[in-house]
């Protein structure tokens, strides 16, 4: 009884205190938190249905185009399946999500759309393909205006990378045959795999439907039957486009039009006032040259301007390299603003060109593919199949504690043969084939 | 003489009968105070029975808590090189 009665007392002084310290203490985590992440996310606010992707009208000073976006993914999603609904290439969208699983990203995650680019330092005529950005811009004046459209493309590989230099489209082919080049064909051969020496058109055909021919011989700016590919580094020097790209393209793009290939790491651009750097991965022989002359630039706009660069966000710019503008300017509330510029998109529920998996059926051959332990490794190699070009539709089934890649459903045994055989190919996987009204 | 002689006797027992009764409160003092410090040697003992009972349990804990970090770094880093492999089976099934 006496001891309710002495505590009493101070109890009621304690909540007194400890309600202030709680408060002052979640003040404290807020602030902790916010110094911590590198870009805020920003507050959610209504999400935009769409977003500005290609086409834009820019002016004499414009130096970007376009402007960040941030999408909440749903279960199911895949980078590459977003990149492409959004008109980005694999490379820019794994740049700007750092740590996010490409094919099995967690449903909920907030990822960002880089839709905003610094313009090439380089006239703004005809085409212009960035290599290191893996992107071309297409400069076209009406009367007083200039627009700018602008797509996510494939590019060279290393061994075979698209050569720097200035062309011109010398003709137009819509439904191209592909002439398999000797590199092509020795090396299909090498894995057994051996090509015709010509591919007429349809969906075996990597050019896909649109072709530009360069005047540069043997290159050309073409679309694929390998969506998935745009924005990696595996062409044998020609510049690949999504179909619906190309597309476009090839309609604008009249014959001896100007194409200015070039490799710009380092872009600079000023916003509003805002200096911006993005940074790509260069070429590694050509690194020096370009940080030097980025320097260069860089010393040349403060000496302008009479402003201080912020040259620590610039080296965390250059360590990072994620592929989008970053505000390199001291002035705080500038930098605070250009964040108000993310727009958060709503999901469409449907993405465009995402893999159609038809409905199971014992009537159809399958083939088992592959079994894991692990249902993300089953559902990675299950997307992995799914976005092959031509598409392999593949699923996961659980069994026990095992998952099963099954790839299918095929009409005939001859289908599921050579898919196998695409599979072994150019996956490495052992599959096994799945009769019908077996494959319970 | 006699009637004094007497007295100081009585004085003198009277005297050595109250130093005796000190002597005895004493003793008592001393083992009241004996068995309190051995009642708190008990429980300084099993305080430290205690402490050095949780200390090992915390130290198994950490030991647990430790080898299933490393094996929970050892699954991430293995998943991470599967998810690398499946990638570059990817890429390059994407050339021509």
């Amino acid at each position: 009884m006496h001891r309710i009665i002495d505590l009493a007392i101070p109890l009621h002084r304690l909540r007194l205190l400890v309600v202030p310290f709680i408060f002052i203490l979640t003040l404290h985590g807020c602030a902790g938190i916010r110094s911590v992440e590198v870009i805020p996310p920003p507050l959610p606010t209504r999400p935009a249905e769409t977003i500005k992707q290609n086409e834009f009208f820019i002016g004499k000073e414009d130096d970007a185009i376009g402007r960040p976006a941030v999408i909440r993914l749903e279960k199911g999603d895949t980078l590459p399946d977003i990149a492409r609904h959004f008109s980005l290439g694999i490379h820019e969208i794994s740049l700007a999500n750092p740590g996010v699983d490409i094919w099995v990203p967690e449903a909920g995650t907030r990822i960002m759309l880089p839709l905003h680019f610094i313009l090439p330092d380089a006239p703004r005529k005809g085409i212009v393909i960035n290599l290191a950005a893996m992107r071309l811009f297409y400069f076209k004046e009406n009367k007083k205006s200039l627009t700018v459209s602008t797509y996510p493309v494939g590019i060279g590989t290393i061994e075979r990378p698209t050569p720097i230099g200035q062309a011109y489209v010398k003709r137009k082919v819509f439904r191209p045959t592909w002439y398999v080049p000797a590199s092509i064909a020795e090396r299909h051969r090498a894995k057994g795999d051996p090509l015709p020496s010509k591919v007429p058109p349809g969906p075996l055909n990597p050019l896909g439907e649109y072709a530009l021919y360069l005047s540069r011989s043997s290159y050309l700016i073409h679309g694929t039957n390998k969506p998935s590919s745009i924005g990696l580094k595996a062409t044998n020097g020609c510049i690949r486009l999504y179909p619906e790209d190309i597309r476009e393209l090839y309609e604008k793009t009249p014959v001896n039009t100007p194409v200015h290939i070039i490799s710009q790491p380092y872009l600079i651009g000023q916003i509003n006032g805002v200096v911006y750097l993005e940074v790509h991965a260069p070429v590694e022989e050509q690194r020096v040259a370009d940080l030097r002359k980025l320097f260069a630039r860089l010393k040349n706009i403060e000496k302008k301007t009479k402003r201080k660069i912020d040259w620590g966000q610039v080296d965390k710019t250059l360590a990072e390299v994620r592929g989008i503008p970053v505000p390199i300017l001291e002035l705080r509330e500038k930098i605070e603003k250009g964040n108000e510029n993310i727009v958060e998109v709503r999901h469409p529920g449907k993405l465009y060109g995402s893999p159609e998996i038809p409905q199971l059926s014992v009537e159809a051959w399958y083939i088992l593919a592959a079994e894991h332990r692990d249902a993300t490794d089953a559902a990675r190699m299950a997307a992995i199949i799914s976005h092959q070009g031509p598409p392999i539709p593949a699923r996961v089934l659980a069994k026990r504690d095992r998952y099963r890649v099954i790839a299918g459903p095929f009409g005939d045994m001859q289908t599921a043969e050579d898919t196998a055989r695409r599979l072994k190919i150019d996956l490495e996987v052992d599959g096994i084939l799945i009769e019908p009204g077996n494959n319970r | 003489m006699k009637k004094s002689f007497l007295v100081i006797s009585s004085l003198i027992v009277f005297a050595l009968a109250l130093a005796g009764c000190a002597t005895t409160a004493d003793l008592e003092k001393v083992r009241a105070q004996e068995r309190e410090i051995n009642a708190k040697a008990d429980q300084a003992l099993q305080a430290s029975q205690d402490a050095n009972a949780n200390a090992l349990k915390a130290a198994e804990t950490a030991a647990r808590a430790e080898s299933a970090l490393k094996a929970a770094e050892e699954r991430a880093a293995a998943a991470e090189e599967r998810a690398n492999k499946a990638e570059a089976a990817f890429e390059k099934s994407m050339r021509k």
